[in-house]
This record gives C-alpha cells, structure tokens and sequence, in this order.
C-alpha cells in the first residue's frame, strides 16, 4: 500500500469513529437509539437475506471479471473500478438503502411504537441521528465483505499487477458518501408515511433517479444535440424566436447542465471515486445533501406533533 | 403537578378537546373518565407531549409542555393505549434500552430494570420476546418501562383495557401501590375501576370537563337516594299510602308487575324511611316484595352527564 492508500484507509476509519464518537457523546440517546435500530437489523432475517443474495451475484461477476483478468491483462489502476462497477453494485445502491430505511420510521409509525419513542425524554433529532447511523452502519457491514476479498484477491498472484488499494479506498469512500445520501433520504421517505412499501418506492425511485436520470439526460442538453433544448430549435417569429432560444440556452448552460452534473452519482463513483480521484465539490455535496434529508426528516416528525 | 389551563386540540375541522381545565396535586391518583371518543387518549397525548395543543397551557412537574419538552417527558412515565412495544427485543433487553434512552445512569440501569420488572411482576418473561408475551404481560411490561426511570408522575391511557378481570384487578393493586410514590392521572370508561382506585375523578365529555371531584362528590351531585317499594296493591294505592312517610320525597309510579305495584320514592339526605314503610304497609296487610333503598351510582352519574346532555 502506498502512502496516499494508508492516509486515506487512515481518514475513512478516523471519519467513522469521529461519526460513532460524536453520536456517543454530542446526542448520547441517539447512540442508544443506534445501538438498537443496529441491533435490530443484525437480529432480522432481512439483512442477512439481502446479504446472501447479493454476494451470490457478487460472486458470480467477480469470477467473471478474474477470468477476463487472466486472459486480457487489467490495468491495476483500472481494477478497482471495475470491480466496483458491477450490476449488483448498482442493486445494492439503488435497493439496499431503501429496503434498510423502508422500516425506520413508517414501520413505528403503523404500530404505534412512534409514540413511545417520542415521549421518551429525547429530542427528535436524535432519533433521527440514530436511525440513519444504524441503517448506515449495517450499509456498511454489507459492502464490507467484498472489500475483503480485494485483498485476498491482490496478495493471492490471481492478478498479475498489483492493485491501487488508494483507487479502491477511494472507490469504498464513494459508496460509503453515496450511501450516506441515499439512506438519509430514505429516512426522509419513510417518515412521511406509515407504509413500508410505499416508503421504499420512493426512496428507490430518488436513488434511480439520482444514478440512471442525468447520465440520461445529458446527451440532449449537449450543444448540438438537436434537441428542443437547442438555440433555434423553435421556428416562430424572428425577434421572439431569439430572445427564447437566448433563455433556453441561458436556462441549460447555466442551470440545468451544471445541476445534473452535480448530482450525477454515476459520474461521480465510475469516473472520480472508482478512479481514485478525489472531488471536494463532490463530497461537500454527499455531506451536505445527507444533511439536508436528515433535517427534512427531523421536521418532518415534528410537523406530527402540529397536525 | 400537572397543570392544564384552557387547553383546545383541534383535528382539522373536529375540535377533540375543548377549553379544559384542571388540576392534579403531588401524590393524587385522578381517573380520567368519559366514554370513548370523548377526549381522554388526545388530552392524555398532549400531556405527555406526544401531540401539541391547538391552544392553552399544560405543565407537568413544574415544565412547560411546549417549551421545555423533554425536561416534561424525563418527569412523566406514559403508558400509551395500545402498549405499542417493539417486538424484535426481550424483555429485559427492551426495558435496558427504555432505561438507557430515559438517560438512567448506566451504574442503575440493571437495578433498575430488575426493580420495575419485579414490581410489575414480569420476571418470568424477561426472556421473551415481546411479540410472544400475552396481553396482561404486554401490558406489564409497558407499566415497567413507565415506572423504570422512577418518573414523580405516571400518565396511564387505559392501563386495564383488554384484560382479564383476574389482570385487571392486578394492574389495579399495582396502581395503587405505585399511587404512595407517584402522582398517577389514568383514563378508562370503566366506572367501577376509577372508584376503586383514584382520589380524585375528572369526568369528560365531547371533549368538555363534565365534572371534577372525588367519588362522594360526585354522588352527591347524581342525585338523591331512592326507595323502592313493590307490595301487593295497585301502584296509586300504594303512593296514597306512603305520602305522609317522613322524609319521603315525591313518589314515582313505575308499571305494575302483575298484581304488584312498583313505586319509587327520593329519599332526603340522612333519612331512612325503611322501617316506617314496612310498618304502614305491615298495618294494611299488604304483601311487601320488595322494599330497598338505592344509592345513585356512579354509572347512573355518567350515563347522565354522558347522554343526558346530548339529549
């Protein structure tokens, strides 16, 4: 491992300690409320279902890829991003999160346990601190077993290069900010409604949306693209014609097109994260968008109690 | 130590508590009475500060609901309807976890927790999950999880509903208990359970405070005694006969069963008119069924003040 991998392998465990401590001692009943929702995940069937199935499907796609690797020699610096650019890392983005906070809040809301919970001394926030650090951390416990693997996989001469361990740090970074985001609005989702379902549909919905939606539209906003979107692409008269195809190009340029760049995940993990680049500007937007849901869902409980 | 000052919840266009009212003083045990739908569950929500109120003040033990709520919920032990638990845990763990989220200090905890399972006498299920306990126990278990942080005010929502008489009465000597150390306000629409146990009684209806104040109280504004005299002679016959009686107030014929007439008398306060009855009717030999006196009950109070307003 090189120094840049020890730093950021270094960074990454110091986050999440920093993240467990600071829950511990700044909103100590949002630490109990982790220890239990953690709890209750690790003693449900579910997770572990959810675990067996997608490192079925792991397995398969990291054989696969070895046997590529024997035949076409892989780029170490390319190996990491492959690896972590599988279809079942796009399920474990897309359904994972949703099916770990589908419960968070819809499911105390259905039978009742909300109420308990929030006559308990604790403020709501806290509770909502608790939960998603739970659902994080067991996000975390999923992916954990194919970052072991890496290793094994690096020291065992099944590559003929070495691998870029501060590529694939980087790499696990990336879906740890992603998950991050996704998991706070998946709190969010659920605590908006009391059923389950309806709640893990949105949240999947918001993660397809976030990895599929702008790598979609971003060829109709290039310029010359030939979309609506594009200056004279409306036939009306001249002077109007102008100042609309001013706005439009206007609206694209300078709204649109740097809107869905920010918040292009896929982007983000497969071209930077994956590649062991790393973007300020990219995790400012996972802490902050995780952030933001996770006030979105404090308020939201607290509009229970005015309704 | 619970105070409520004009308090008003309104649901959308349905005003579930309107402009009460009261007071519970330190160590009192009020029951919180009125028919369902009256009112009890929201009140009872607002003082635990599960809901807020629309308008009007509430404080418990001294804290505003509204501004201070967490220093409110750390003095109150809130016990909701439907003992809504989470079933994935054991006992013991989720009464640990109650503890520890109620910020009982980690060198307490287990005694804690030992304490409020014993009391509520839930030890031979600590191991259970809870979603396999039976109702009584349930119930128990969200009465331990109430008292484990020894809160100076418990706050019941139909702590008996859905048990067995052999739990009810249980969960009543519980109360009871509990009443030396804690100031206790409970709800149910069981009349005989509130006057077996509570000192005080807060009577609400359509979201209206009907009336406050203890058992005898409240019988005494029920309405007189009456006397109640069957005997062998037609109904007016026996009104005639019995005019004079002191103490007797107006008399009211009931319908004739058979051959005997059925009369019921008001009783002025203090009065007994048994025995002068039995004797004028002992003169005429008339045959006497049936000659009692009738206390007003608690569920004659209630069925009046509950339907007989809405009437």
């Amino acid at each position: 491992m090189t120094d840049a991998a020890w730093g950021l392998l270094a960074t990454m465990v110091g986050t999440a300690l920093a993240l467990l401590l600071g829950l511990r001692f700044l909103a100590p009943r949002g630490f109990t409320t982790f220890k239990r929702e953690l709890g209750s995940f690790l003693f449900q069937p579910i997770g572990w279902i959810i675990l067996v199935l997608l490192y079925l499907v792991r397995g398969y796609e990291v054989a696969s890829l070895l046997q590529r690797a024997v035949f076409l020699p892989i780029d170490r610096d390319q190996f990491a991003a492959l690896y972590l650019q599988t279809s079942s890392s796009s399920l474990m983005l897309i359904l994972v999160p949703a099916i770990l906070t589908m419960r968070c809040f819809a499911e105390e809301r259905r039978t009742g346990s909300l109420e308990v919970l929030l006559t308990a001394p604790v403020k709501d926030h806290e509770v909502v601190l608790g939960k998603w650090a739970a659902a994080l951390g067991f996000f975390v416990l999923l992916w954990l077993p194919g970052a072991v693997v890496l290793p094994i996989l690096a020291t065992g001469g099944y590559l003929d290069t070495q691998l870029n361990m501060a590529s694939v740090l980087s790499g696990y970074l990336g879906i740890f900010l992603v998950g991050s985001l996704l998991l706070a609005a998946g709190c969010f989702a659920s605590s908006l409604t009391d059923n389950q379902l309806l709640a893990s549909l949105l949240s999947m919905m918001f993660a397809f949306g976030l990895l599929a939606g702008p790598g979609y539209l971003q060829p109709y906003l290039a310029p010359g693209s030939g979309s609506f979107l594009e200056a004279g692409a409306s036939d009306g008269g001249e002077v109007v014609a102008s100042a609309y195809d001013d706005l439009v190009v206007w609206l694209r340029d300078t709204v649109l097109v740097p809107v869905l760049r920010q918040v292009n995940i896929a982007d983000h993990l497969g071209n930077w994260f994956f590649r062991g680049v790393l973007n300020t500007s990219h995790i400012v937007f996972y802490i902050g968008g995780s952030a933001f849901f996770l006030f979105l869902t404090t308020r939201s409980l607290e509009a229970r109690r005015w309704k | 130590m619970i105070e409520v000052d004009h308090l008003s919840k309104r649901f959308g266009a349905t005003l579930a508590v309107d402009d009460l009212s009261f007071r519970v003083a330190r160590g009192e045990v009020v029951g919180f009475l009125g028919p369902n739908g009256a009112g009890k569950t929201t009140t009872i929500r607002v003082l635990a500060g599960y809901h807020s109120a629309t308008s009007g003040a509430v404080r418990v033990a001294g804290h505003d609901v509204l501004t201070e709520p967490v220093e409110v919920r750390r003095n109150v032990g809130y016990l909701p309807e439907n003992v809504p638990l989470y079933g994935d845990m054991r006992v013991v763990e989720y009464l640990r976890y109650r503890a520890e989220l109620k910020g009982v200090p980690a060198a307490e905890r287990k005694t804690a927790v030992e304490r409020a399972m014993e009391r509520c006498g839930v030890l031979e299920v600590r191991r259970k999950l809870v979603r396999h306990v039976s109702r009584g126990y349930r119930q128990r278990v969200g009465l331990a999880d109430a008292l484990v942080a020894s809160p100076p005010v418990l706050i019941l929502d139909e702590p008996t509903s859905g048990l067995d008489p052999n739990q009810r009465r249980r969960i009543k000597e519980l109360v009871r208990e509990l009443s030396e150390e804690h100031t206790i306000l409970f709800s149910s629409h069981i009349l005989a359970e509130v006057g077996e146990v509570s000192d005080r009684i807060l009577l609400i209806d359509r979201g209206r405070l009907q009336a406050d104040g203890t058992i005898d109280e409240l019988l005494e504004r029920a309405g007189g005694r009456t006397l109640r005299v069957e005997a062998r002679a037609p109904a007016e016959e026996l009104v005639g006969l019995l005019a004079e009686i002191d103490g007797c107030g107006p008399f009211r014929e009931l319908a004739d069963d058979g051959p005997f007439g059925v009369v019921e008398a008001g009783v002025e306060p203090e009065a007994d008119p048994r025995e002068a009855c039995a004797r004028r009717l002992q003169e005429r030999g008339l045959l006497v069924r049936a000659l009692a006196l009738q206390l007003p009950t608690l569920e004659s109070y209630f069925a009046e003040v509950t339907e007989g307003g809405a009437a």
